[in-house]
């Protein structure tokens, strides 16, 4: 009994009051679940627009409470605690209520939260086969989308899973880079730059079934983001905070914006006889497309009005993993990924290309915990001066407490 | 329910205008496991019965897969083991398929551990303890006593969800109740001969089972509850078996044999696959004969 009590003073002396019985599986208004992460690595070099570091260094470590409020209401506080460069930051990555007992499949969530746009964003990213996101969601999400706002969401009575919604974010991380400068006088160039206090809007559905023994989900993204085009003369301090590698600070803010982003995603499970518990296969893949990056001037459309940044492409993402847990205790992946994205330098647009090709081996001694080997190669074609580069990750994730369940 | 399909339609009437015509005629049963499947058809025959796992599958490690959603959210009344076996993956389900009328307990979810006492409860639980429950053992449904509450139980909520239908929901039961209390002694007969006997099985999946006829489990292939069985913990268990004592080695229908294999080779052991539920092997079609097919596989290891 000690023990425990002990242990839930470490995750968080506030919650000691609820002694042993925090650790019960389901969670109440007097006995929320409690949980803790944590996420160590050690990693020879540094993957672009990535969370992780060089060397040694712990990765998203997170603390989160969760429980029904009322009949009404569920509550989830997660907070994360990331070290770089010698200083610790603590962020909140969640903490937002949810309704539980609207009529007709429709519910409402508030507060901060993981936006439901593309397959990877809404799960947490210590539940990943592998130890960053793909490149795609690094460069256009900020590696996971989290912010403040609402979200409407609502599920058909039909045999064939149907799930739409609708968000609305404040939308501070997918600004286009430059913001900064809004609030120092010195930068004229851009300082007449104003932004939408609403800067994100999303609409999304899903839809997923079964056939067989597996289970499939696919899904559409829409995703406005009214501050998404880029400011011309800024491309200095984007290319900076991108490369991230000296003085890099770090941050959650997507590296590449535009003002319509659109997301198709597919994720498709099977295990022996449904069964997951000894061995299951999970092959995913997402596309993005971004459009309409390019500053306007005057109120006119770079791409149709100005001769200067004529023709530039649309900037595209896209992935392809798979991950085959074939015992309860070992579980290898592989990950390819292209990233194409436009940079913007003076009044042109230069192209720059990442290829990843990724392969991860982990051990999970039970449940809760993960010790992974990642191996990256990246390609890249005037990405921030990579050329032809080797990652090498060491990893654990280990969760401790009530962890919730996760998404499929 | 009528008002709500009206609703629905005039919302969405394309999609919905197929669905709601059947789902308004009969009552939709969300099933957590196979038995409780099979349950719910004894009790409303009538009603539109959906399980969401199979005999073949770890009822521990579901997947809140989108068709289990879609099911979810259609559902009246879900009807679950509880004493957080679904744990995993049942709090999930009801979060994401935003229908009230399943999310408590109060109103359609029923849990049938709730029911009944539970064996093996814990004071205090602990990760290093392995998986394990502190509400106590959840696979209750080889306890025929246990499953005649729990069907009285599960009427009362079925009347209560439907109170239109509360005379053919007693009548099932009386039904149900009668042919059950009938079969019992004859089961009871029938495993008189597996008293005494000691085996060696995968998992609590059984205990109750081993409680009812008479059976000692006196080792568990798995070191500790959910993590399997790993070759320093079988070498022990060999040990064990030079005692002479042990009839068989029990493995449930969705666990791994590999480890039952490697000792029944070793230990001369016979091994048993038996049915964990309701079509787990061809015999077992209900509970009934669920039971019959379980109590006749272990005679069979005896005879042998």
């Amino acid at each position: 009994m000690t023990v425990l009590n002990n242990r839930v003073s470490c995750v968080a002396a506030a919650c000691a009051f609820f002694t042993t019985s925090a650790f019960a599986e389901d969670p109440t208004l007097t006995n929320p679940a409690i949980s803790a992460v944590l996420d160590g690595y050690y990693q020879n070099t540094e993957r672009p627009m990535a969370e992780r570091g060089e060397g040694f260094g712990l990765g998203h470590t997170e603390i989160a409470m969760s429980a029904n409020i009322d009949d009404m209401f569920y509550g989830k506080l997660t907070a994360v605690i990331e070290m770089h460069d010698g200083e610790t930051e603590l962020g909140l990555e969640e903490a937002f209520i949810q309704t539980l007992a609207m009529p007709w499949g429709f519910s409402i969530r508030a507060g901060r939260f993981l936006s439901d746009v593309g397959y990877l964003n809404n799960q947490h990213v210590h539940t990943d086969a592998f130890s960053d996101r793909p490149a795609a969601y690094r460069a256009f999400l900020g590696s996971h989308y989290f912010d403040d706002g609402v979200r409407v969401n609502y599920v058909a009575p039909t045999d064939l899973y149907w799930t739409m919604g609708l968000e609305g974010f404040k939308g501070d991380s997918m600004r286009a880079a430059g913001g900064e400068h809004d609030e120092h006088e010195g930068h004229s160039d851009h300082a007449e730059r104003e932004y939408k206090n609403i800067g994100v809007y999303t609409a999304y559905t899903k839809i997923g079934g079964d056939i067989g023994n597996g289970s499939w989900q696919a899904g559409l993204s829409y995703m406005r983001n009214e501050n998404g085009r880029m400011v011309e003369g800024e491309h200095e301090d984007h290319a900076a905070l991108a490369a991230g590698h000296e003085g890099h600070d770090h941050s959650h803010s997507a590296t590449f914006t535009g003002e319509n982003t659109y997301i198709a995603d597919f994720v498709y499970k099977w295990a022996p006889n449904g069964n997951y518990k000894y061995q299951h296969l999970t092959v995913s893949g997402e596309y993005f497309r971004v459009t309409d990056f390019a500053p306007l001037e005057d109120g006119h459309d770079h791409d149709h009005d100005h001769d200067s940044a004529d023709s530039v492409d649309d900037m595209q993402g896209w992935y392809l993993s798979s991950v085959y847990q074939f015992s309860p205790n070992w579980s290898a992946g592989v990950r390819y990924g292209e990233t194409d994205v436009q940079e913007l330098h003076g009044d042109h647009f230069d192209a720059q290309k990442l290829k990843e090709t990724e392969v991860s081996l982990a051990w999970h001694h039970s449940h809760f915990s993960t010790v992974r080997l990642q191996y990256t190669n990246q390609k890249g074609t005037n990405y921030f001066g990579i050329e032809d580069d080797n990652v090498l990750t060491l990893q654990y994730v280990m969760t401790l407490g009530a962890h919730g369940a996760h998404q499929f | 329910m009528r008002i709500n399909s009206k609703l629905v339609k005039s919302a969405i009437a394309a999609i919905v205008v197929s669905y709601s015509s059947i789902a308004s005629a009969e009552l939709n049963i969300f099933a957590c496991e196979p038995e409780y499947a099979s349950l719910a058809k004894e009790l409303a025959p009538n009603a539109r019965i959906y399980s969401a796992t199979t005999a073949m599958q770890d009822p521990h490690q579901v997947q809140a897969r989108p068709s289990l959603i879609a099911k979810m959210r259609q559902a009246d009344i879900a009807v679950c083991a509880g004493a957080d076996l679904e744990v995993g993956w049942l709090p999930m389900l009801q979060m994401k398929s935003s229908n009230a009328k399943v999310r408590s307990t109060d109103q359609g979810l029923f849990y049938a551990a709730e029911q009944v006492e539970t064996i093996d409860q814990l004071k205090s639980v602990d990760r290093s303890m392995g998986d394990v429950h502190a509400k106590g053992n959840p696979h209750l449904h080889f306890s025929p006593e246990r499953m005649l509450k729990v069907a009285q139980a599960l009427t009362v909520k079925l009347t209560a969800v439907d109170p239109d239908s509360k005379a053919d929901y007693e009548s099932a039961l009386a039904d149900f109740s009668l042919r059950w209390t009938a079969a019992i002694p004859v089961w009871e007969k029938k495993a008189a001969p597996l008293r005494g006997k000691k085996v060696i099985a995968y998992h609590s999946s059984f205990k109750y089972l081993f409680n009812w006829v008479g059976i000692e489990q006196v080792a568990d292939l798995e070191p500790k509850p959910g993590l399997p069985p790993s070759s320093s913990h079988l070498a022990s268990l060999l040990t064990r078996t030079e005692a002479g004592d042990v009839m068989a080695i029990i493995v449930a229908s969705y666990q791994d044999e590999r480890g039952a294999n490697w000792l029944g080779e070793r230990a001369n052991l016979p091994v048993q696959v038996l049915p964990m539920s309701v079509g787990g092997n061809d015999q077992s079609q209900d509970l009934f004969s669920l039971y019959d097919s379980v109590l006749d596989l272990l005679l069979s290891v005896k005879a042998s």
